[in-house]
């Protein structure tokens, strides 16, 4: 009897019988269509006209003869990776009051603000941890996330100076407290920051993003940006609402007018009902969205200087190779509790910080428990074990590793349960077809971040090139 | 003149072994990014 593998060795055409089960995607290019093998993450992109031999014969060869290979990529990628980054909230408060936090505002008005000792004895713990999973030399990565982090700035700051050689620090901030001293300390600590900002103007911008009084912080964190511009471990966030989806092509030109490298344009998070309420429609996003980079690689070509669409470039990337991916959002399992974890103001341990509002989804406690307790608790083993393959229609998509239906946060408050796909998904779609439409034009070096081809090595390639005319 | 290929397919992957990005929505950035 022929065993499976002797069958798959003798393969000829896909879709039947061992052959590879391939999916044909339009992605929007009137000449070429991709061909995927979903599980394996493994694309092509295929002259319509030769679509015929691609699925029979033409590519099959060689991708059968690295598809164990690339099996076993995806198994360490979805399932074998150890954790190695933290967020960490210091404080449960914040001096602002945006209308789609994804903390509920009890807490942001009300809530603790760790101690300097607090901070300290808790990286202590952390520390710890890390150095016994971790590989010799390297450092996890610890965000003071918020909230607002600067509230506890002398706990956040007595932290980063103590822990300065155990941990890779990062900060995101609302921009509103970071005054010159505040900077200064934060670049001589080497410490990546982050500020959001939401729009080009005053108005759009501080619909959403202002203090309890009302007041927005525009100009204030206009001239942060300015300061923070040249820094190399600086990025801004622009959460996309329906209040301001308009003018993301605007703010590509305002972030590359003043040197920006490096944004996000994170579609809002339906976690807390201030956030559904805000959600943009997909098509409208999708359609904004597809413009911003368009503008951005415009000015690319006009001025040789970049702007990375960050969460964009991260699409790209996973499909490029799904390894060479650096946010793990965007894949399934995601990287909640699994590649990263977060830590409240009271020491309470969660798969991602925007679980921090649904305590069902605690862990344990920093200070009380263990932590590798804490990753194998039911809580964190619903996040890590929450897969495409459960989901309807996720299951059936030739885009799955490529999108990973995120976020399980907020699958779980609009849809009821973590096993539905993403609020986004129509989104997804079109960032996988103007990935696909970067490739096939050969633009890759102009979306994503310096250093992508070093940090990454080829393992495949199959371009076939025309036939000559006879 | 730039030739088309008839098919492009190609694979990456990230250099170290030991994992490839790490964190959420934030901090992107080689400095920051353990990679």
């Amino acid at each position: 009897m022929n065993t499976a593998r002797e069958h798959s060795s003798s393969t000829l055409y896909a879709n039947t019988g061992y052959g590879p089960g391939l999916a044909v995607l339009d992605f929007g290019d009137p000449n070429r269509v991709a061909v995927v093998e979903p599980d394996l993450a493994w694309w092509a992109l295929v002259e319509r006209h030769a679509l015929g031999k691609a699925l029979a014969g033409e590519l099959l060869g060689d991708l059968r003869a690295r598809a164990d290979s690339f099996r076993e990529e995806m198994e360490h990628l979805r399932f074998g990776l150890k954790p190695s980054a933290v967020y960490f909230n210091p404080t449960d408060r914040c001096n602002f009051n945006c209308s789609y936090c994804y903390l509920p505002e009890e807490l942001r008005r009300n809530g603790k603000t760790m101690t300097p000792e607090e901070v300290c004895s808790a990286l202590e713990r952390l520390k710890s941890w890390f150095c016994g999973i971790m590989p010799a030399g390297a450092r996890p990565q610890l965000i003071f996330h918020g909230s607002e982090p600067l509230m506890a700035k002398e706990a956040v700051f007595a932290g980063m100076e103590r822990f300065r050689d155990d941990f890779i620090f990062g900060i995101q901030s609302n921009g509103m407290l970071l005054d010159d001293e505040a900077i200064a300390f934060l670049k001589d600590h080497g410490v990546g920051i982050g500020v959001s900002l939401d729009a080009p103007t005053a108005d759009v911008a501080n619909l959403t993003r202002r203090n309890w009084s009302g007041t927005g912080g525009f100009e204030r964190v206009s001239e942060v940006i300015e300061k923070l511009a040249s820094y190399p471990a600086f990025n801004v966030i622009t959460t996309v609402t329906r209040g301001n989806v308009h003018t993301l092509p605007a703010m590509v030109d305002f972030y590359h007018e003043r040197g920006i490298a490096t944004v996000m344009f994170n579609p809002v998070r339906c976690t807390q009902q201030g956030g559904r309420d805000l959600k943009p429609s997909d098509r409208v996003l999708a359609e904004r969205f597809c413009r911003a980079l368009d503008r951005a690689h415009e000015l690319y070509v006009e001025t040789g200087r970049k702007l990375v669409v960050a969460n964009f470039a991260n699409v790209l990337a996973g499909i490029i190779g799904p390894t060479g991916r650096r946010l793990m959002c965007d894949i399934s399992p995601c990287g909640g509790g699994r590649c990263f974890f977060a830590v409240s103001a009271q020491g309470d341990v969660f798969p991602c910080s925007e679980f921090i509002g649904f305590q069902e989804f605690k862990g344990g406690n920093l200070f009380r428990d263990d932590l590798s307790g804490i990753l194998e608790s039911a809580p964190f083993r619903a996040v890590t074990g929450r897969k495409v393959e459960k989901i309807v229609p996720c299951a059936g998509c030739a885009i799955r590793h490529f999108c990973g239906a995120p976020c399980p946060a907020e699958v779980k408050a609009v849809s009821g349960t973590l096993n539905a796909p993403s609020p986004y998904c129509g989104f997804y779609e079109e960032q996988v077809r103007y990935a696909f439409r970067v490739i096939a034009a050969q633009r890759e070096d102009a979306y994503l971040w310096d250093g992508w081809r070093d940090e990454t090595e080829e393992t495949f390639n199959c371009m076939v090139s025309k036939q000559p005319p006879a | 003149m730039t030739k088309e290929p008839r098919i492009i397919s190609y694979r990456r992957r990230c250099r170290n072994s030991a994992g490839t990005g790490l964190s959420h929505y934030i901090l992107l950035t080689p400095e920051t990014a353990l990679k």
